[in-house]
């Protein structure tokens, strides 16, 4: 009896202790070549459409031929791709956010491309873009698509109350404020704690630098001046009502745009698509805007999400990998698939020259100008460095951004508090930091 | 314990036949297939993730980045463990949680049960079922359920509460947030203990009941003097079956996070565990972190273990 109760609760540990052992299954093999010279590699991806650019390739590459996985977009990917790859079998090539690249090449996960980046390649990017890639003076992946910063609104309520499209954060509180007057069930935005990469660009555009890099060693800034500030003023909208800090995408928001109750999303120039898919009834009733801006006649913004290719080291065709990754990101018909069959904004110069003659996005088919826009705010954009704990900063600033709100607590101490974390872990990993 | 009350009928000591001794190695051979599993699947494993935690990245190397290489560091991921602010809150809510979720979940059973086995209770098949049902509903699934029914923009019981004026029930906010979480378990695991306790209410011998008529108690008595003594085995099992869930508590909470801001990545250990080795890649923290969940598991098991036992062997006494 006695025995058989202490099997039972080692039994019970275990199964608790399981549940850390259980994560190293892995991905997909690595890409066995054949006598005859054919390759295949394997290739993660999550922009929509992409196994019909894959087809395009397989067809006139019998040779090189491309096998593509959805593994799960952003952070789901990210973890999927360290784990398998600290278990030999990443696959050949993979898209990884701009975000997590830094915290994978510290991994040991992508390879060095610099030599396999042709020069027609290089030209067809423009240097900000390139630079998001580029480390230490190694490329390390192919941009595929980049979201620019830039505000959608509901042009048709706006009208209604009267109120002008804001062209600076000031007026943007202005008018959140006149949209909770007019009808105190609408807001104008909801910004909650968990869009870090919102306010990682908007306090970029003020000036911050959350990570940045001089002679080898790392200073963060997510406490600076310029972000403190950014803090106090959204602070500000929130605390008064102006804007709501509830989360988005989420069942209760998305109903909230459907019925007319959120009436923009400051976000990026991938938006269009995501409110398509979650507020069809909405479709025809929006306008793309440039960002607003802190100063008035300022017009640069920084980058919001975004990703690129990167062939990872457990290929054993890195040649063959570099040059589909460039065909599929760099090349004139890989950028403009991009733009047409997967709906993004390409990375790539002529995919974004392609999409000036490009009809509008389905959700403001009136907007005739907006690629044309869309090109004038990507030709000005302020080039970011993401730092190698990307993830820690992500979940620490949701969590305590959260409880700043949740306590209504100073939101500068909130950031103050992400800035030590951040500091802490990259101290404990072993980088040199000067905070 | 309830063998003491079961009348026997006394067996005849049949005289086998003594056979021939098999090899000794006959019992090992058949434990073999279980042996084999459990190392493979469980020892190994433990031993990994103990040794797994003993481990961190650190940053080799030249450059800007450098490379991530793994270290032995001792103790120190679970000194970290252990003195993260952030965890310590993460067992406070799964105390708050519990505290509600397990004694609830518990006497609910233990009611419908009782209730179930009153001689003059109808429609019974069609109750044990009914109550039962939710337990079939995937964990994932109740949670999402639950969830519509708690955000403000689709309850149905806060738009009740608007139409009169009142505004919406905070179901997803500190602390109603805490019932609302305890509420899916129990609407997910009232019908499961619920069964453990009728059968052993099934189990218990018809003619106790008619000794206690015969000396005149009633079905109110009957319940509290009899049917509940006799059922402190089934009582106890559920007890520990609904503290380990407790403990384990994860996916209700995952489910509810993207419909709230109020539960952070850390709301519960298993949380702050998913979210060192998915999210933030630390591993070896994660491994600390699970091993000091195992670890506390047993404790707690253990100390509820003894003092149950303490009780009924007192009781007996």
């Amino acid at each position: 009896m006695k025995k058989n109760r202490i099997v039972a609760l080692a039994a019970t540990a275990t199964v608790t202790a399981l549940l850390v052992a259980g994560c190293s299954s892995g991905g997909g093999s690595s890409s066995p070549s054949s006598a005859t010279g054919k390759v295949t590699l394997k290739f993660w991806s999550w922009a929509p459409g992409t196994d019909k650019l894959v087809a395009e390739w397989n067809k006139s590459h019998p040779d090189i031929q491309v096998k593509h996985t959805d593994a799960g977009g952003g952070d789901a990917s990210s973890a999927k791709l360290l784990t398998a790859s600290r278990a030999g079998n990443a696959p050949d090539l993979s898209a990884v956010e701009y975000t997590t690249l830094p915290s994978l090449i510290v991994a040991g996960v992508p390879v060095d491309l610099t030599k396999d980046v042709t020069a027609a390649t290089k030209k067809n990017y423009a240097k900000g873009t390139l630079q998001q890639v580029t480390f230490d003076g190694h490329i390390y992946g192919l941009p595929q698509d980049v979201g620019p910063m830039a505000l959608i609104y509901r042009s048709d309520i706006l009208k209604k109350y009267d109120i002008a499209v804001p062209t600076t954060w000031d007026e943007f509180g202005a008018a959140a404020a006149k949209v909770k007057a007019a009808d105190p069930s609408a807001t104008l935005a909801s910004l909650p704690p968990d869009q870090t990469g919102f306010f990682a660009g908007v306090a970029t555009q003020a000036g911050a630098e959350w990570w940045s890099i001089k002679n080898g060693k790392w200073t963060v800034g997510i406490a600076d001046k310029a972000s403190l500030d950014v803090a106090d003023f959204f602070q500000g909208l929130a605390d008064k009502g102006y804007i709501s800090t509830e989360p988005i995408l989420t069942p209760a928001w998305n109903a909230e745009v459907n019925t007319d109750k959120v009436l923009s999303w400051p976000s990026a120039l991938w938006a269009p698509g995501v409110i398509s898919g979650v507020a069809p009834a909405t479709v025809g009733k929006w306008t793309m805007a440039p960002l607003p801006q802190w100063k008035k006649g300022d017009s640069a913004v920084a980058y919001q999400g975004g990703s690129a290719v990167i062939v990872t080291k457990d290929s054993k065709h890195t040649k063959e990998a570099a040059e589909f990754a460039q065909w599929l990101n760099a090349s004139k018909t890989g950028a403009s698939n991009l733009l047409t069959i997967s709906n993004v904004y390409p990375a790539a110069i002529s995919g974004q020259q392609d999409a000036t003659k490009t009809a509008p996005p389905a959700l403001m088919p009136k907007q005739t100008d907006y690629y044309s826009t869309a090109a004038k705010i990507s030709s000005n954009t302020i080039p970011v460095t993401w730092g190698p704990d990307y993830n820690v900063a992500n979940t620490a600033f949701g969590d305590t951004l959260s409880k700043a709100i949740q306590d209504h607590t100073s939101w500068s101490q909130a950031f103050k508090d992400v800035q030590k974390t951040v500091v802490a872990d990259m101290k404990k990993s072993g980088f040199k930091v000067t905070n | 314990m309830t063998a003491t009350l079961t009348p026997r009928t006394p067996t005849t000591a049949r005289s086998r036949p003594s056979r021939r001794r098999r090899g000794r190695s006959a019992p090992y051979f058949f434990l073999l297939p279980a042996l084999v599993l459990f190392v493979l699947f469980m020892v190994v494993p433990i031993i990994y993730a103990a040794w797994l935690s003993l481990q961190t990245y650190r940053i080799e190397g030249g450059g800007i980045l450098g490379t991530r290489v793994r270290v032995f560091t001792g103790l120190s991921n679970y000194v970290s463990a252990l003195t993260d602010p952030d965890l310590l809150s993460g067992f406070g809510h799964l105390g708050l949680y519990a505290v509600i979720a397990v004694p609830v979940t518990l006497g609910l059973a233990l009611l419908f049960a009782l209730l179930l086995d009153v001689p003059a209770a109808r429609g019974t098949r069609f109750s044990r079922t009914a109550i039962f049902i939710p337990y079939a509903v995937p964990g994932v699934v109740a949670a999402l359920l639950w969830g519509f029914l708690y955000l403000p923009g689709t309850s149905p019981f806060s738009d009740i509460t608007n139409a009169l004026g009142l505004g919406s029930i905070p179901f997803l906010k500190e602390p109603g947030i805490f019932g609302s979480m305890a509420n899916i378990s129990i609407w997910g695991g009232v019908g499961f203990n619920m069964i453990i306790i009728f059968t052993s209410l099934r189990g218990i011998p018809a003619d106790i009941y008619e000794a206690a008529r015969l000396d005149g108690a009633d079905e109110r008595q009957i319940a509290l003097s009899i049917k509940i003594p006799l059922v402190v085995p089934a009582l106890v099992l559920t007890a520990i079956f609904s503290l380990i869930g407790a403990l384990q508590l994860y996916g209700e909470p995952t489910t509810l996070k993207p419909m709230t801001s109020i539960i952070s990545q850390t709301w519960v250990p298993l949380m702050t565990i998913y979210k060192d080795a998915f999210l933030t890649d630390d591993l070896p923290s994660a491994a600390a972190l699970s091993v000091i969940l195992a670890l506390g598991t047993v404790v707690l098991s253990a100390i509820v273990l003894g003092i149950t036992n303490r009780r009924t062997s007192g009781a007996r006494s």
